[in-house]
């Protein structure tokens, strides 16, 4: 495409020819005859190397992302690219500037062995009375005014909405204090971007100190994960469910009180709708479901109804107890309009109350935020949904 | 396929070796661009394609039948009007299913419900394919034209498939007119010219934009605020409701200036979209500088046909309003694009109201305060409207000014780093072009092993700046 020394070239003159490729081509200004312009070879060139360069200098980022979301030989690619790049430093930049933002840059496997670990210490701190503790269903002094139950609500963006109804509607109980702890895009699947267990364990519990904690996740989970070897797992392949399933289980069990006074109530994510392209929902409420069935601290509280059809579909909008319909999710069919989370939360109300003593509260659900009273949790949980998203 | 990705690195490599090399080659090189345009938009849903097709497919025999109903002065007929007609009818018929139907349905049931009369209704949850309004918008304005008379020969087939389906302007524009995209078909550009440093410093842009300015504001303060806003501060609303201003902007302003990018690396030359709007100082200044592809469209096929400026204010006025309404209601079924299209309209109107009434009065005050003060007005008036855009409701929309006013709380959420984002990002607006044009030529000037050095380190900062994934960018859903 270029032709140095011939009228109208961008090149310089031939006495440069003798040089080589890099010191005549590369290593000088380029000039042009128009300004800003340059041969398409020579952008090319340009363009190749300069991806390469930022290929490279990202490479450990990239697998970080890739071990999540990618599949596989983008992941074989980023692998090999990032042992290349460690190899010779060339890392070194990104995980400086990732340090200085704060910026966890965990391959993912840390925190899985971190939850490993954790799970560890709690079983052998549990295993003299685990047979026998895990038999009993916790048990929750009645609250009162006076001496209030705090519930803890939290889990990934959904929460936020979820969890600002559901504090305002066991206000109205006056027997609940409450704290919100929604952390957006997390999950269970992603430890290296935020550790769920981690900081239940480590920030909640000590901290908060909750008797009843009510969460919610998996919409963010719908992405590869990385098992405690560290192969990168397909999502929704059956490796990748019995990772997910063993870090539910995990979760669980770090839940589980000694003393046996603390609740959770752990809600199964909602049917998603299809503009979301969040896929899986299913059967992560059936991991969920089968999971909290074995451990009686750990209460399923079953979504799915209160965001479907008849038919257990998706729907954006459905009636409420007074008989109007009603926007429940929100445009991008995945967060919950307050509605949606009125709705759900006074179904999660009504759960509570019959496992811990309420009646030192007031239940009153308006007609217009409740649910009808067909609206119930499904009797027996799927392992998958026909047409779920 | 997302422009910020992997992906779309290594397809665009190809896809500019090969459109160089096959250049002189007419045919071969319109083949390979439609082909490498189907591949991108089938990488989200082949299924998608079947729609593009038959738009092609479509429109490009509509052209061909209006331009044969013309008279040979190209003179309109009224077969040609039926045409046009008929082709304007089913564009807009198709992009009414896909946008349109559950709204209506679930309106008029809702309707019928409050009547006492009962009606189930049957949401489809229809799934939008990307991009429509943008290609369809772009067929329609080749049929209108040709039925114009703007047009001597309609496209080849291959021709108007290639102009109605190049990736880089597919999915969220600029809006491109054939007639300044088909000679660009023809015209050879030559290959020892390629404008790389203006490409690069637009890619740059863009991608800081999009990936960096835009996903920061999101998740910092506008998702959250607009989420849920009676659990944050009024200083954290106000700051969310001026962030999502500058997130909008970024995020398709981004989107355009790669989109421009991209096709001037091909040789091929876009329109400006996006031209400082935040510097405007009222807002007929705002739209012509604000999606101005998209404001050049509505003036063009819909305020000139509508009758334009063409009889008493009142008409004119109506127009306005009816435009800037139709234009608020193009970008989706939902109450709060009505209300953001009538609010525009109503300040339109009575922008020129005013300005007719006090046009060459004196009031005393220092003409630069007055422009500054104009500007603000502008601002602040666009950004009142953006609420209602990004809100998820009516009623949310006025739960989040009303928070400016009452909300209470600690306003933790504000921080020097978003006040110092979203404050650069205005004054960014009053940079002249020059400074831009001047940075390309230092830039073009560079050893290309400098070039090289600058594209990967500005690649890396702008990754490891910005989340974890890319988002899609917002002007996908329209």
């Amino acid at each position: 495409m270029t032709s140095s020394g011939r009228p109208g070239s961008p090149l310089r003159p031939p006495a440069e020819e003798d040089e080589g490729f890099v010191r005549r081509v590369l290593l000088r200004p380029f000039k042009s005859r128009h300004p800003g312009t340059m041969p398409a070879g020579l952008v090319l060139v340009i363009m190749v190397l300069g991806l390469s360069l930022a290929m490279v200098l990202n490479a450990g980022a990239t697998l970080r992302k890739s071990n999540a979301k990618g599949d596989g030989w983008r992941n074989g690619v980023a692998t090999v690219i990032a042992t290349v790049s460690d190899t010779f430093q060339f890392t070194f930049a990104r995980s400086r500037i990732d340090a200085a933002l704060g910026k966890n840059q965990g391959s993912g496997i840390d925190a899985a062995e971190l939850v490993r670990r954790q799970q560890e210490a709690e079983v052998a701190q549990q295993q003299a009375d685990a047979l026998e503790a895990a038999r009993r269903p916790p048990v929750i002094t009645a609250p009162t005014a006076a001496s209030p139950v705090h519930l803890w609500v939290g889990g990934d963006s959904i929460t936020q909405t979820l969890g600002a109804s559901l504090q305002r509607v066991i206000a109205t109980t006056g027997v609940f204090t409450s704290t919100l702890d929604y952390h957006v895009s997390t999950g269970i699947a992603r430890p290296d971007y935020f550790n769920w267990p981690e900081h239940l364990v480590k920030g909640v519990l000590p901290k908060d100190q909750p008797s009843i904690l009510v969460m919610m996740f998996g919409a963010n989970d719908g992405q590869n994960m990385t098992d405690l070897q560290g192969r990168a797992l397909q999502r929704g392949s059956p490796e990748w469910l019995a990772e997910y399933r063993r870090r539910v289980a995990a979760t669980m069990d770090l839940l589980k009180s000694p003393t046996n006074d603390r609740l959770t109530i752990w809600c199964g994510p909602p049917p998603m709708g299809p503009g979301s392209k969040v896929k899986g929902m299913d059967e992560i409420n059936y991991i969920i479901s089968t999971e909290a069935s074995t451990r009686p601290w750990i209460q399923f509280f079953d979504t799915w109804p209160f965001f479907s059809d008849a038919n257990f579909q998706y729907t954006l909008e459905a009636p409420n107890a007074d008989g109007a319909r009603r926007v429940l999710r929100q445009k991008d069919d995945v967060h919950m309009t307050v509605v949606g989370a009125d709705r759900v939360s006074w179904a999660i109300l009504n759960r509570i109350s019959k496992l811990v003593d309420l009646s030192a509260g007031r239940i009153a659900p308006p007609a217009s935020e409740a649910p009808p009273p067909e609206i119930v949790e499904r009797t027996e949980i799927p392992p998958t949904m026909p047409g779920a998203e | 396929m997302l422009f910020p990705t992997i992906d779309f690195a290594v397809f665009f490599m190809v896809v500019f070796t090969g459109s160089w090399v096959l250049r002189p080659h007419k045919v071969a090189w319109r083949v390979f661009i439609l082909a490498a345009s189907l591949v991108f938009y089938g990488w989200w849903d082949w299924g998608f394609l079947y729609l593009l097709m038959a738009s092609i497919g479509i429109n490009w025999l509509f052209g061909l039948l209006v331009h044969r109903a013309l008279t040979v002065d190209g003179e309109r007929t009224p077969a040609s009007l039926w045409l046009v007609r008929i082709a304007v009818v089913i564009n807009l018929g198709i992009l009414g299913y896909f946008k349109y139907f559950d709204f209506f349905v679930t309106s008029i049931a809702e309707r019928l419900n409050s009547l006492g009369i009962s009606m189930s209704t049957p949401v489809l949850q229809i799934v939008l394919p990307i991009g429509i309004s943008f290609f369809t918008f772009q067929a329609i304005s080749y049929v209108i034209d040709i039925g114009r008379g703007h047009w001597r020969e309609p496209l080849s087939l291959l021709d108007f498939a290639v102009y109605l389906s190049f990736f880089a302007h597919l999915v969220a524009g600029p809006i491109v007119r054939a007639s300044e995209f088909a000679p660009q078909l023809d015209h050879l550009p030559d290959p020892r010219y390629v404008k790389s440093a203006e490409a690069f410093m637009l890619i740059f842009r863009g991608m800081f934009k999009k990936v960096v300015i835009s996903s920061f504001l999101a998740t910092q303060v506008v998702d959250p605020v607009f989420r849920l806003p009676g659990a944050y501060g009024r200083w954290e609303v106000l700051w969310a409701i001026y962030g999502y201003a500058i997130q909008i902007y970024a995020d398709f302003s981004g989107y355009t200036d790669i989109a421009i990018g991209i096709a001037l690396l091909l040789g091929i030359q876009f329109p400006l979209n996006f031209d400082s709007p935040y510097a405007a100082t009222s807002l007929q200044d705002f739209w012509r500088r604000w999606h101005m592809t998209l404001s050049r469209w509505l003036r063009d096929y819909l305020y000139i046909p509508l009758g334009g400026n063409r009889g008493s204010k009142l008409f004119t006025y109506r127009n306005l309003f009816l435009v800037m309404l139709l234009g608020g209601l193009w970008h989706g079924a939902n109450w709060t694009f009505v209300a953001w299209g009538c609010i525009h309209g109503g300040y339109l109107v009575g922008e020129r109201v005013v300005k007719e009434r006090w046009v060459g009065h004196e009031i005393g005050l220092p003409p630069k305060l007055v422009t500054a003060l104009q500007w603000f007005l502008t601002f602040n008036v666009v950004c009142v409207a953006w609420v209602f855009f990004r809100a998820q409701s009516i009623g949310g929309a006025f739960d989040i000014l009303w928070q400016v006013v009452a909300g209470s709380g600690t306003n933790s959420g504000v921080t020097a780093l978003l006040i110092f984002v979203i404050v650069a990002s205005v004054a960014s607006q009053f940079v002249p072009n020059s400074f831009p044009r001047r940075v390309e030529l230092w830039f073009g000037r560079l050893a290309p092993i400098l070039q090289t050095a600058g594209l990967g380190v500005g690649l890396l900062l702008i990754d490891a700046l910005g989340p974890e994934g890319v988002a899609p960018f917002i002007y996908f859903q329209f």
